[in-house]
């Protein structure tokens, strides 16, 4: 059982998370934000159709492509040196200092309750189709794994192969890759809940939202 | 005591003349306010009698200067009248124009749709000492003095769809339609069956109902006003309005505003005058048959005289197109025609019987098509001259007697015949299949495979040689000028499928616009469709001289018209074509966008009915081929607004002749056109690159407050609603449409 | 001569990479380079960093992006792109847009519309058709008619029955496809209308079209190919002799590459294996005069048992295994030859400077794909960290890796797992195999993977399939 208070304070001396902004690919950088301290919104709207903070924006072959702020935050370094010349891809361009929110913070500690299953290798993940039908229509939590239920594929190199889950039986409670994106080996791929651990969890989800602040 | 209550009458009729003149200060208005105000002070000091005589003088006031400050209405204030919560309603017309009522599906806010109120109803006459009752079905908007379920009389699709449904029954009982159209536009969400759909099959059905139906125009806001309006008599109160859109809804398209800012009322009001909304103008250019005058300032529930009015006013239109498709009819008609204007009360005096047979039908359906085929005829620029037009006409009548001969007379008796053979051919085909398959048999079993030495080479040497060596055919005919750009373009999927960035010249010339990882559709001109479609050099140019014109001298529309002629050199959103796709004989008519937008006027709905005449004279099928449409152009208001029903009663017609009717939606298609003669199509398809839909996301947010999803219109979600039948990729149009023909082309249509 | 101021963009990574730069270097050329994230510990990065210094390199997003390259191009201001093999070599798209763009620079390899012609399938048989060049008995377009495809397939059977194939098999492909997708193949005529309407049906919905090609099935055949090499003007064009690539993976990917593509000097043949080289050449060589064809090139083709070969497609571009026929080819009697030098050189402008009697080929070399695969399992990509990897330094041996010999290398699972290629030269064929076979013994090749279980390679299936080469 991990004390969930003390989890929390530890949160709480470093409420926020630094998210580096980087070239996405090569181009000419130009600033929309000129000066630290900055806010910047994440995307908004019913259906988050209004994009967030354009920050910057990098031109490459006549096409400006904009980088709009994903979270909200404040803008805590901008890499001006940049300005106007040619970057290459995954060229730091600024720091957004993004204070967690509700969710950000239960999932920061579920993560630490929770039963994690990890990538065994590097390689890409997908549910099983039946799986990812049920992800898709009633959220992760509505799939209930088991030890030696066959759970994801495993794609790596053009090949694909099958993996079993390993670990308690109880639903899984969060999903920590994304679509087509590499996993390193030893990274968590789900987060499961044994079926005794709800009440913990309840505990985790109340306590956040009553002790914890949103700044944003 | 009595005092009082006439006091406070007077006071509440000061106050509405307050709402209705708006902010705008009147000299009558503060002579009003100000002795009803003296008299307030002065009240308690005198008699009864004295005070009864002032009231009695005030009243009188009241009186006269109502009268002078109903000269000074200005279309705006007119507008204010229609959407003041005393304005009569339909309830209120149910309680004292027909003698008895029944409401259909519908107890105040217990109904699919309270904004749509149908009843039975009936009228008695009496014809000597005989009492008759004559049955009506009525139909019209609801908006219930304020009452918020109502809607304002914003009517939901399957509020329209309950309307048609009691069109027909109607139709089924051969009773007379009367219905009252008084909302300020329809309700524009897509939940089935769809604003824009339930609009367009409203006015397909309206278009053929074989008993009449007389309407009355209270307020006739748009698409809203159409999905009951299509009609044999059209009555307009004096007080009402008939517009393509709200003043507000023009003023904010001609400030250019963007969604929540504030339009100045000085445009709005402007936008009022300009639109030419009110009943005198629509009489004037002849969308409305009569007006029904209203007592001074518009008619509220206590004006019980008008009621009367009204009573005999739609009496005597619906006598009058009963009389128009009867058999014998002189001498009440004449008696009808004559006094025209004195009064209508000898109406209620005359009997006319408000039955239908079937010659009467067919005569009533042709008087409706003839009375919207001629509206609107002076609306457009036709620059022909009239040698051209001579020309025109006649060709016309010869290929009706060609097609005639062609298909009707002797086509009938080729049928026959070919049937006849494809019998005997059938049989003789059994007999001869039976006894070769046993050859067959016979010779593969007897002996060793001999390759025919011709055959083989077919295996090993070039085939259709004067094909030439490289088969591929490279690329399109028509490329886009945006494919001769240096430049990379991202695709708008390219967070969700990843896409990678595209060179415009691969994107919009080899791709034909479409996104080569995630198939998004980019936008594309519709010449890329007129030289990649149709067969090369197949298309002819017709009625190009038609030309869209600014009927209501709309002030500077006549420049921004020449720009967009200037720009796009063409002279009205509408081309008409004939055309072949693999050699098969078509009838195109293409709205293009860049032509203010696509937008539907005389001119382009004139062009829309004389392609579809073409057509239907030669056989051909008809495709409607929408590259992009705003909606009605609502410069020219009702000019452009009635072509909803005019074109929809032309494609009707096509239709009915046998005509293949399909339309194929490109970019981005709402309002007007989509909800009449585009959306009434059986055979509906949309490029992957298409919005259809009844009104944009901006208006929906603003009318209904409704926050739609981004993908709302879009083709999925259209195929999904039922409102397309299918979804073609650009690259394949042509093919489809091959196919569409091939086999929606069947023994009733005109493409065999 | 080409001038020095050309500076050639690679646009690839690994091996094919590193010998680009040096074959600039080679010409007094200056280059640039581009790596990936994953990419940064691979050896083109390092020697382009050795070679020209961090000004030379840049980190881009991905490969297979062409504005990442010409970005990187035009920042770099480089005059030239080549492509190497894989990603935008045979892609005629990106040729052009390197050409015709509003900054255009000069695409090493053919120009685009030769690839483009050459890129079809269906194209390249007819073309070759037209030249009375022998291709795969079948149809030489797409088919639509059900009728006329029945009559194909009934007349291949009859043609392969008289031809004396034993086991006539006819196979019906989805003419859009590719990849072995939408392939069936038949036995018997009966057979024919169901699998015809089910590749046809599988077509129509993938493809959006119902086109079908029917080919005879070829058996037991060799993968010979042929070496083009060509000037811009269109009519210099030569050859560089034939390669064998029969030793493959099972799926279809060369493992062993011999020069020259037989050698009947040494093994009995069922046929005149010479006039089969003689006559591959001399087709291919007929073809690339009818095209213009401007660059370097490959013909493939394969020969059945009988010996009659059939063209197979067209490699608008520079192979994997250009070195092997390098190895065994001379230039007015001096050896070295450098076909990615040539081939950059020509693309530049530059005139071949000798002919074709100029070119003489002496010995048999060979080249071995060392790949980190487990060819028990269907040659599943192994993938770990290498710590050891070495050669023997051979003068008979050319050894090109981009694994970098002085540390530990993960490889990255975002490319194929090649590791090295290397080729062997001999005097005669028992030579050259004597010498490969001393080669892989010597070389040493070690690493594990996350869970401890150590290397896997084909250098054991490289060893078996050696002895015997060219045999047929």
């Amino acid at each position: 059982m991990i004390d969930v208070k003390s989890v929390l304070e530890e949160i709480k001396a470093a409420p926020y998370e630094e998210i580096e902004i980087k070239a996405p690919h090569t181009g000419v950088v130009t600033f929309e934000v000129k000066e630290t301290g900055v806010r910047a919104v994440a995307p908004s709207g019913a259906y988050l159709e209004k994009p967030g903070t354009l920050l910057a924006s990098i031109t490459r072959e006549r096409n400006v492509k904009p980088l709009h702020a994903m979270v909200s935050g404040e803008v805590a370094t901008i890499h001006l040196e940049h300005s106007g010349a040619f970057v290459e891809a995954g060229t730091p361009l600024l720091v957004l200092r993004h204070y967690l929110t509700k969710d950000e913070v239960v999932a920061a500690i579920l993560r630490r309750v929770l039963h994690l299953f990890c990538a065994p290798e590097r390689a890409k993940y997908y549910f099983i189709p039946s799986v990812d039908i049920k992800v898709k229509a009633g959220g992760c939590r509505a799939v209930t794994v088991k030890p030696g239920m066959e759970l994801f594929i495993v794609s790596r190199m053009k090949r694909e192969k099958p993996l079993a889950y390993d670990g308690p039986e109880g639903i899984i409670y969060a999903v920590y890759f994304q679509h087509d994106d590499n996993v390193e080996a030893g990274q968590a791929l789900i987060g499961v809940c044994p079926e005794n651990q709800t009440g913990l969890i309840q505990d985790v989800v109340n306590r956040v939202h009553s002790d914890w602040e949103e700044r944003n | 005591m009595d005092t009082e209550k006439r006091i406070a009458e007077l006071s509440e009729r000061l106050g509405y003349i307050r709402d209705i003149f708006g902010s705008r200060e009147n000299a009558n208005i503060t002579l009003l306010t100000s002795k009803l105000h003296e008299f307030g002070e002065r009240e308690p000091l005198a008699s009864p009698q004295e005070a009864a005589r002032l009231v009695q003088q005030l009243e009188d006031l009241f009186v006269f200067l109502e009268k002078k400050l109903d000269a000074e209405l200005s279309a705006m204030d007119v507008v204010r009248i229609v959407r003041h919560p005393h304005r009569v309603s339909l309830k209120d017309i149910l309680e004292n124009v027909y003698d008895n009522y029944t409401e259909i599906g519908g107890q105040d806010e217990y109904s699919i749709d309270p904004g749509m109120l149908i009843a039975r109803a009936y009228i008695t006459r009496r014809r000597g000492d005989k009492v008759h009752h004559q049955p009506v079905m009525v139909i019209g908007q609801e908006k219930g003095h304020g009452q918020e379920f109502r809607n304002g009389g914003s009517v939901k699709p399957w509020g329209n769809a309950k309307a048609l449904q009691y069109m027909k029954v109607a139709e089924t009982e051969k009773i007379p339609i009367h219905t009252f159209v008084s909302t300020p536009g329809a309700f524009p969400v897509e939940d089935y069956p769809g604003a824009a759909q339930q609009i367009a099959r409203n006015l397909y059905e309206m278009a053929g109902l074989k008993v009449p139906v007389v309407s009355v125009i209270s307020e006739g806001g748009s698409g809203g006003a159409e999905a009951i309006g299509l009609s044999d008599a059209r009555l307009m109160f004096s007080h009402g309005y008939y517009s393509v859109i709200s003043p507000e809804g023009a003023a904010a398209i001609e400030a250019g505003t963007r969604q929540g800012q504030r339009v100045p009322p000085e445009l709005i009001t402007a936008c009022a005058e300009r639109l030419k909304m009110t009943a005198r103008d629509n009489l004037s250019m002849g969308y409305v048959d009569r007006i029904i005058q209203e007592p001074h300032l518009g008619a509220r529930p206590y004006h019980y005289d008008f009621f009367k009015t009204l009573r005999q006013e739609i009496i005597r239109a619906t006598d009058q197109v009963f009389l128009s498709i009867a058999g014998m009819k002189f001498f009440r008609a004449m008696a009808l025609g004559r006094h025209k204007d004195v009064s209508p009360a000898d109406a209620e005096n005359m009997y006319v019987r408000w039955t239908v047979d079937e010659a009467a039908a067919e005569r009533l359906l042709w008087r409706r098509y003839r009375k919207y085929r001629c509206m609107a005829e002076n609306a457009f620029v036709d620059s022909r001259s009239p040698t051209k037009r001579l020309y025109a006409n006649v060709q016309g009548v010869v290929w009706s007697g060609y097609s005639f001969l062609r298909y009707d007379f002797l086509g009938k008796q080729e049928k026959r015949l070919s049937k006849a053979l494809g019998e005997v051919e059938g049989e003789l085909r059994v007999v001869v299949d039976k006894m070769s398959g046993s050859l067959r048999k016979m010779t593969r079993r007897s002996g060793p495979a001999v390759c025919d030495a011709e055959k083989s080479r077919m295996l090993t040497e070039l085939s259709q040689p004067e094909l030439g060596a490289c088969l591929e055919d490279w690329g399109w005919s028509y490329i886009s000028p945006r494919a001769r750009e240096d430049r990379a373009v991202t695709c708008p999927n390219m967070k969700q499928s990843g896409c990678p960035d595209l060179w415009a010249p691969d994107l919009f010339g080899d791709f034909a616009g479409v996104c080569s990882h995630c198939g998004h559709h980019f936008p594309m001109e519709y010449q890329w469709y007129l030289h990649n479609v149709f067969d090369p050099d197949s298309l002819h140019e017709f009625n190009a001289e038609i030309e869209a014109g600014n009927p209501l001298d709309y002030p500077g529309f006549v420049d921004k018209l020449e720009e967009a002629k200037k720009k796009t050199g063409r002279k009205s959103s509408c081309l008409t074509y004939e055309s072949r796709i693999d050699g098969k004989k078509i009838v195109v008519a293409v709205l293009i966008a860049p032509f203010r937008g696509g937008t539907v006027g005389a001119a382009e709905g004139e062009k829309f009915i004389r392609a579809l005449a073409r057509a239907r004279k030669r056989h051909y099928p008809f495709l409607a081929y929408v590259h992009g449409t705003a909606g009605i152009r609502i410069q020219e208001s009702l000019n452009g607004l009635i072509q909803m029903p005019r074109v929809t009663m032309a494609v009707r017609r096509y239709i009915e002749a046998g005509g293949l009717y399909l339309v194929l939606y490109d970019t981005n298609s709402y309002a007007g056109p989509v909800a009449s003669f585009l959306g009434c199509s059986p055979y509906q398809f949309a490029i992957r690159s298409s919005n259809i839909g009844f009104a944009g996301p901006g208006v929906i947010k603003e009318t209904t407050g409704i926050d739609i999803p981004p993908n709302y219109h879009n083709a999925y979600q259209a195929l999904t609603r039922g409102h397309v039948q299918g979804i073609w990729d650009r690259r394949e149009v042509r093919k489809n449409l091959k196919n569409a023909l091939l086999t929606i082309g069947g023994r009733n249509l005109y493409y065999r | 001569m080409i001038s020095k101021k050309h500076k050639v963009l690679v646009a690839n990574r690994g091996e094919i990479a590193m010998r680009i730069v040096q074959a600039c270097r080679r010409l007094g050329l200056d280059f640039a380079c581009v790596y990936t994230r994953e990419d940064h510990a691979s050896g083109h990065a390092a020697l382009a960093r050795e070679l020209g210094g961090e000004s030379r390199l840049f980190r881009v997003s991905s490969y297979h992006d062409a504005n990442e390259i010409l970005s990187v191009a035009d920042h770099a201001k480089a005059t030239a792109i080549h492509p190497g093999y894989g990603f935008f070599a045979e892609d005629f798209r990106f040729a052009r847009r390197v050409t015709e763009r509003a900054h255009p620079l000069v695409f090493i390899g053919p120009s685009w519309r030769i690839i483009r012609s050459l890129g079809d399938k269906i194209n390249t048989k007819r073309l070759a058709r037209s030249l009375s060049i022998p291709t795969v008995p079948g149809s030489d377009r797409p088919v639509y008619d059900e009728l006329e495809a029945e009559e194909i397939a009934e007349t291949l059977f009859a043609f392969q029955a008289e031809q004396g194939v034993e086991n006539s098999v006819v196979l019906v492909k989805a003419s859009a496809g590719g990849g072995g997708m939408g392939i069936e193949e038949i036995h018997d005529i009966d057979q024919f209308k169901t699998v015809y309407r089910r590749v046809r049906n599988y077509a129509k919905r993938q493809f959006h079209d119902e086109g079908v090609l029917i080919e005879q099935r070829i058996f037991d055949f060799n993968h010979l190919e042929v070496q083009i090499v060509a000037d811009r003007t269109g009519s210099g064009i030569m050859h560089f002799g034939t390669r064998n690539c029969s030793v493959q993976s099972t799926g279809r990917q060369k493992r062993i590459e011999v020069a020259p593509g037989f050698r009947p000097e040494e093994i009995h043949y069922a046929f005149d294996a010479k006039k089969v080289m003689d006559d591959i050449v001399s087709f291919s060589l007929a073809m690339a005069r009818e095209v213009g064809y401007d660059n370097v090139g490959t013909w493939e083709w394969i020969v059945s048992p009988m010996g009659q070969p059939f063209l197979m497609e067209v490699n608008t571009r520079i192979q994997v295994e250009n070195g092997v026929s390098a190895a065994i080819s001379r230039i007015k009697g001096a050896g070295g030859v450098d076909i990615i030098a040539e081939q950059i050189r020509l693309a530049l402008g530059d005139s071949l400077g000798y002919d074709q009697n100029d070119i003489t080929f002496a010995g048999v070399g060979i080249e071995y794909r060392i790949i980190a695969e487990d060819p028990a399992n269907r040659f599943t990509p192994w993938v770990g960290r290498i710590d050891r990897f070495t050669a023997p330094g051979r003068e008979w041996l050319k050894f090109h890796s981009h694994i970098p010999q002085d540390a530990a290398y993960l490889i990255p699972t975002e490319y194929d797992p090649n590791l090295a290629l290397a080729i062997v030269w001999g005097r005669d064929l028992a030579e050259a195999k004597a010498r490969g076979i001393s080669f892989l013994d010597d070389m040493v090749l070690a690493g594990e993977d996350q869970t401890g279980a150590s290397l896997k390679s084909n250098v054991a299936f490289l060893r078996d399939k050696t002895a015997a080469l060219l045999h047929f």
